[in-house]
């Protein structure tokens, strides 16, 4: 009989036998502790070489730590959706297919993808990212939306609804780093699993109602859909010429933020 | 022949390193032919994807009388000590710092014009000892140390090679990986790995190779008639033995039909391998060009699949 005791994850909240070292749901080290700095920023945790997740009948093992690779062992009816610039490897049993979203000409003029291709069928499937940085597990739980900046989304489990959401305000657009949209993954009536890539080192800080921060629009990664995000202009003057503006974006909470450290502008195709 | 992962020997009179497959020193924290720390459990991934066993920071590998130190993991950096009679050759633009007494020379090479067409460095630039010079490349990534054995090849993509020492004989071979797309007005031809690729190989004695992936390392032994499709991009090097071909598929379901607009023609571009032999890839890959127009000729070994 399987023991009672089970030890909750600080970082998903999913539980694990006790024992287990890294959580079963997002592959978070259970034995680390939280690394959290004094202005409260919580470092994404770094997940160990050759974690392994588990979703639906599936299960995802991390590996490497420069330019992790996400290694997908599909199972069951499971299939997964990515950006197909993404894959590293594949069987050759797995099957492909192409899954194209609504309003496809607005995206494709916004120079994001308008199809996703989709992975299914048994067989192992395998993808990194053009740059170094991390792998962050966001196993999601029905109910939760969460907003992502675009063409950060590595995988994302079949049960996950995707769509994106326009960034309001002109000057959001303009000033905000990250063109006119941002992806959103919504899980309805089941859990799925989300995995994104950030350039650099990830952090995560839990705002309260009406609390917010200032941030750089490009270090954005991941908000809950909660979170409010607005461009303000801080005017930079040097007493000649009337000086300079530095667009910064306005999160208010409440949910959880998500930024990246290394920050400049990647080109997708 | 190197065969990773295979267990480690830990008996220390019979140590056999798990990386290059030769008989080591348990007494040293690393092997001192490729580097990789001594009694390292192979990580391997449930499918069959080995990693590459961080070199430790400051280990030392020897090769002839002299030595080569890999300093920092990051931007990992070769560090050489060569003596009297050792020499390394290797492109240019690695090279880090040097020693005043250590001789530079170019070392021309055959072909010259057909590797300039191609885009491959026309001349190689060799070091001779005795003195310090140290070579290092321009992106997060990983070293990896191939000592090759009397007579053993390996092929490696273009741009890959770091230094190789002088007993490693160098050449190239036309990939054959290619396909046509039709531009505006005529066709355009594209190698998703390159129009070469490196063969290098030791003579009567064994030699060292380094080379430089860019991002994490990972290697598989491929069984005789074993496939994997992979990114073009993200391959390293393959045994001689491993044969390639150009793989197109084309995405099925409700849409399969359906073309998309913008730069993807509604397909995939892989490269076929075949067993038997060793494959490597790296998992920070470059950009592949794929214009997404329709392709209207293909290298004759392709294959296709409609899903």
């Amino acid at each position: 009989m399987e023991p009672l005791q089970r030890i909750a994850c600080d970082w998903c909240g999913g539980q694990s036998p006790t024992g287990a070292t890294s959580c079963v749901t997002c592959g978070a080290p259970l034995n680390v502790e939280n690394l959290v700095s004094d202005s409260g920023w919580r470092e994404a945790p770094r997940l160990r070489d050759m974690s392994e997740v588990k979703f639906g009948s599936s299960v995802c093992q991390v590996e490497g730590e420069i330019v992790p690779v996400a290694e997908i062992t599909l199972g069951g009816n499971d299939a997964i959706f990515f950006e197909h610039h993404v894959l590293l490897w594949k069987d050759d049993s797995v099957r492909m297919d192409v899954m194209p979203l609504q309003g496809g000409i607005k995206r494709a003029l916004a120079g994001m993808p308008f199809v996703v291709s989709i992975a299914s069928g048994q067989g192992r499937v395998a993808f990194s990212r053009d740059a170094s940085g991390e792998l962050v597990v966001l196993p999601l739980h029905p109910g939760m939306e969460m907003d992502v900046r675009e063409h950060a989304f590595l995988l994302c489990s079949h049960s996950i609804n995707y769509s994106y959401t326009r960034i309001k305000g002109l000057r959001n657009i303009l000033f905000g780093g990250q063109g006119m949209f941002m992806d959103r993954f919504v899980a309805q009536s089941a859990p799925g699993l989300l995995i994104l890539h950030g350039y650099g080192n990830v952090f995560e800080r839990r705002l309260a109602a009406g609390e917010s921060v200032i941030l750089e629009p490009g270090g954005f990664l991941y908000k809950d859909a909660s979170v409010t995000m607005n461009i303000e202009t801080q005017k930079l003057t040097t007493g000649f010429f009337g000086g300079v503006g530095m667009n910064l974006a306005r999160m208010t909470g409440p949910g959880r933020l998500g930024i990246q450290s290394m920050y400049h502008h990647h080109h997708t195709d | 022949m190197p065969m990773p992962p295979t267990p480690a020997t830990t008996d220390a009179s019979r140590y056999r390193c798990p990386w290059c497959g030769h008989a080591s020193d348990a007494g040293s924290s690393s092997c001192p032919r490729c580097g990789a720390p001594v009694d390292v459990r192979m990580a391997a991934s449930d499918s069959g994807w080995a990693q590459l066993p961080a070199i430790k920071d400051m280990a030392r590998i020897q090769f002839g009388q002299s030595f080569c130190q890999i300093e920092g993991n990051y931007v990992p950096v070769a560090d050489f000590k060569l003596d009297g009679g050792d020499g390394v050759y290797f492109t240019h633009h690695l090279l880090l710092w040097k020693d005043e007494q250590v001789q530079i020379s170019t070392m021309p090479l055959a072909k010259g014009w057909k590797r300039l067409f191609a885009g491959l460095p026309l001349i190689m630039t060799q070091a001779r000892g005795p003195g310090r010079i140290a070579f290092s490349k321009d992106s997060p990534g990983e070293l990896i140390a191939l000592p090759l054995d009397a007579g053993q090849s390996v092929d490696v993509r273009e741009h890959v090679f770091m230094i190789a020492t002088s007993q490693v004989a160098y050449d190239w071979f036309q990939t054959g990986i290619w396909f046509a797309t039709m531009g505006d007005k005529s066709s355009e031809t594209h190698y998703p790995i390159g129009t070469f690729m490196d063969r290098f190989t030791a003579g009567q004695a064994p030699g060292l190779l380094l080379l430089h992936g860019n991002g994490n390392v990972f290697v598989r032994n491929l069984q005789p008639g074993q496939t994997i499709a992979i990114k073009p991009t993200s391959l390293l090097f393959k045994d001689p033995t491993v044969s390639m071909n150009l793989h197109l598929e084309n995405p099925g379901g409700a849409y399969g039909t359906y073309q998309s607009w913008g730069r993807w023609g509604n397909r995939y571009v892989w490269l076929h391998l075949r067993g038997p032999g060793r494959v490597a890839i790296q998992s920070h890959f470059e950009h592949m060009e794929d214009p997404g127009s329709p392709i209207v000729n293909t290298e004759p070994r392709t294959t296709t699949r409609q899903w």
